[in-house]
């Protein structure tokens, strides 16, 4: 019983990160919402699967994820846009360099394929390192690597924010890679 | 959080791995976006692609808060307590 609370609490501490996860991944507030309570039902009836001590927000996050792929598919919506197609439709302009709108980021981020979208927001927002990414994206680690560079390219280009835009693929790989800083 | 970031220094090189899902299409970013040149003096290289000192990882941190900190609907707590409800009698270790 009182594990059975720990969970519970668990998994409501866990809820503001999935609602972010899920806005992030379906950019539709309902849909959200419907995924993170089909999570959290899952969960509960697997909760017996659940290793303790192992990284409960990482398992959770998996979950939804799949759940957001498999509502795609039974909607017959293309999981990945094709590459550049959208990027080119709108140019979103800064008023002032280095100066970006919420708004304008927001609408840029939407923009980014789901692959690309999801690994950016897993380590650069959500707090996953890249091991905990590929984990949760069931993917290699050089693959999510890959797409967080390639959507950081895309947002900068999309975003029109010039400096590091310079630097093609290959050197933000490297960057990503862990160059040395400093 | 950030150290997630940072700590890539990691063993796997990059496009060891099977590179699953990427077409031969990456190649076209190679050519980028040369017309920027115009602001190549301000090129700056910070090290980490989306640590808090660039643009974009600041913005991508600032959406996500946003999200985060969005007022949670109580159908979720109520949910769990169904949940409890359901399977009152089950015991686990």
């Amino acid at each position: 019983m009182a594990a059975s609370l720990g969970f519970k609490g668990d998994l409501l501490a866990t809820i503001p990160g999935l609602r972010a996860f899920a806005m992030s991944l379906s950019q539709n507030a309902d849909r959200a919402d419907d995924l993170v309570q089909e999570t959290l039902v899952k969960a509960w009836d697997k909760q017996s699967s659940f290793q303790p001590g192992t990284n409960l927000k990482a398992w959770l996050f998996t979950i939804l994820r799949n759940e957001f792929y498999s509502q795609m598919r039974k909607r017959g919506r293309e999981v990945q846009d094709s590459e550049g197609l959208l990027t080119a439709r709108l140019a979103v302009h800064p008023s002032q360099h280095g100066r970006l709108d919420l708004d304008d980021f927001r609408k840029a981020l939407e923009q980014l394929p789901e692959d690309q979208r999801e690994a950016i927001i897993l380590i650069g927002a959500s707090g996953f390192s890249y091991e905990e990414a590929a984990e949760i994206c069931g993917c290699a680690v050089g693959t999510i690597k890959s797409r967080v560079s390639r959507a950081r390219n895309r947002l900068q280009e999309i975003l029109d924010i010039s400096g590091e835009a310079d630097y093609g693929p290959d050197a933000i790989a490297a960057q990503v890679m862990g160059s040395t800083v400093g | 959080m950030q150290n997630s970031i940072n700590q890539q220094g990691c063993c796997a090189p990059f496009g060891a791995g099977r590179p699953t899902g990427q077409k031969g299409k990456d190649k076209h970013m190679t050519k980028q976006t040369s017309g920027v040149a115009s602001a190549g003096p301000n090129r700056r290289r910070d090290g980490e692609p989306l640590g808090a000192n660039s643009e974009i990882g600041r913005k991508l941190k600032q959406y996500y808060d946003e999200l985060v900190s969005d007022e949670v609907p109580d159908r979720f707590a109520q949910l769990l307590s169904q949940l409890e409800q359901a399977e009152p009698e089950q015991q686990k270790d």
